[in-house]
């Protein structure tokens, strides 16, 4: 990635987004002193522009559209290992989810998003039928990412061994979950959640 | 040994994969408990745990569909049992984090609508059998020792991390699973990967992630001389298994190496039926090995 140059000043460096985050995640982001171990045992660093070390420290720079830019933040995989190892206790798991929710809130999807397109037909599943439909997820996220034919070759095998269940029933107590997600927006409304 | 020991009971959340595409990993886990007279009745009613997605997504879904699956693990008695490494970690973190956090535990509770009920124990079927039921008693359940059988144990990453929060092993350097298969008479190798990402729910969204991440594992169980891998979670085993082909094109590179539900292994040792025990199932066939060690 070509790094531009980088001016720090009270306009350029955004210190509210920082407090957004530490709240969102729960974690100090300002306690990092970027040893590196995060990045060095990071399984996904080298499909990411940013390492993670690097996220964190443009974070404390308040540099957040360098992070949310392209497509670090997306491929993390939430492996935890980054949490485990942190002398510092800088919770970057929690950082990563925060920063998907706020690029997602602020911006919507982007061509690297794709994971949270899955992600949010994940949760749609769980809202329409209370457990997960495995197929059924896999069929919309073709759809809606245009990928039709993505794994088309596995469908007959898994078929074979047992592993595609076609049919699928709702929980019966498909009422009360729907209720979980409808007060949690509720809460959201009445801006007693973030 | 307590009186109490031999009458042991569990409530069991078998989580989504496994009445689906890891139908064998609840089979199998269900034929053990059986030889092992350990009792195991399903929660009715449960719903997904969230997984990856929802904490990915949406932090406060994720702690309130789990904290919702607690509220109704207290209509069956017994510690709640949990095979998938991921709903293990999920319900696990939601304790924690509703523990320590106020403001998130009047939110949960909110959407509930109801008073939480999080206290009841959540353990993984490894802590189950390692610690309550215990290693000797299951040496001595053993009616086909795995001798000769070398198995590379896989935890992944929801098992053991973060720290403090799953507390059945060590975060980097943990021994659960070889003990445990260790004791069918199994010969448990030493490699580098036992602890790597498999590529995670990437499966769906970006399978070439996958392909890197499991193909260095593969690559890493082989080089260690192992026959076979075990995992305790329907998603790790999805990657290794299902993708296993497509990975050895990518690669160019052969493994043909079976990926079992650690139940699987488990419970063919403890002389539960074949047939019960979903190996056709799995795109990686163990039958030829498992016929060459005499264990078919």
């Amino acid at each position: 990635m070509k790094h531009s140059k980088m001016t720090l000043s009270a306009e350029t460096m955004n210190l509210g987004f920082v407090k957004k985050v530490e709240q969102l995640s729960g974690s100090s982001v300002r306690r990092c002193f970027q040893c590196g171990k995060c990045s060095a045992g990071c399984p996904m660093r080298s499909f990411m522009e940013h390492p993670p070390n690097r996220i964190v420290r443009l974070l404390q720079l308040g540099q957040f559209e360098r992070v949310l830019a392209g497509r670090s933040i997306w491929y993390c995989a939430s492996c935890e290992t980054c949490t485990t190892r942190c002398p510092n206790k800088v919770d970057l798991a929690a950082i990563m989810d925060a920063l998907r929710k706020l690029s997602w809130d602020a911006q919507g999807p982007s061509k690297e998003s794709l994971v949270q397109l899955a992600n949010r037909l994940f949760i749609d599943n769980i809202r329409t039928y209370g457990r997960q439909y495995e197929m059924r997820l896999a069929a919309v996220f073709n759809l809606k990412s245009g990928k039709l034919l993505k794994d088309f070759m596995l469908g007959p095998s898994l078929f074979t061994k047992g592993k595609l269940k076609v049919f699928h029933k709702k929980n019966r107590n498909i009422g009360e979950i729907e209720r979980i997600f409808s007060r949690i927006e509720e809460l959201r409304r009445k801006g007693e959640a973030t | 040994m307590t009186p109490a020991k031999n009458i042991l009971n569990y409530s069991y959340y078998p989580g989504c994969s496994l009445h689906a595409s890891a139908k064998e990993y609840d089979e199998s886990t269900r034929g053990l408990f059986k030889a092992l007279k350990i009792g195991l009745h399903e929660v009715p009613d449960w719903l997904c745990c969230g997984a990856t997605p929802a904490h990915n997504v949406d932090e406060l879904l994720s702690l309130s569909l789990c904290a919702k699956n607690l509220e109704l693990s207290n209509q069956v008695d017994g510690d709640l049992a949990v095979a998938c490494a991921a709903c293990f970690s999920r319900l696990k973190v939601t304790q924690h984090r509703l523990a320590e956090n106020e403001e998130k535990r009047h939110q949960v509770a909110y959407a509930l609508d109801a008073p939480l009920a999080l206290d009841k124990p959540v353990k993984h079927l490894l802590e189950i059998l390692a610690t309550d039921f215990g290693l000797d008693r299951l040496a001595a359940a053993v009616q086909k020792p795995l001798s000769g059988l070398k198995v590379a144990c896989y935890y992944g990453c929801l098992l053991t991390r973060p720290p403090d929060v799953p507390e059945l092993d060590d975060c980097e350097d943990p021994s659960i699973m070889e003990r445990v298969i260790g004791a069918t008479g199994a010969e448990t190798v030493s490699w580098s990967h036992r602890m790597e990402c498999c590529g995670a729910n990437f499966t769906l969204s970006r399978p070439g992630v996958v392909l890197k991440l499991s193909g260095e594992i593969l690559a890493s169980a082989k080089r260690g001389g192992a026959d076979c891998i075990m995992v305790a979670c329907p998603l790790c085993h999805g990657n290794l298994d299902i993708r296993q082909k497509e990975i050895e094109e990518a690669s160019g590179r052969h493994y043909g190496m079976p990926v079992f539900y650690m139940t699987q292994l488990l419970a063919l040792a403890a002389g539960v039926s074949t047939s019960k025990l979903g190996f056709g199932s799995m795109m990686v066939s163990p039958v030829s090995l498992l016929k060459e060690k005499g264990l078919l």
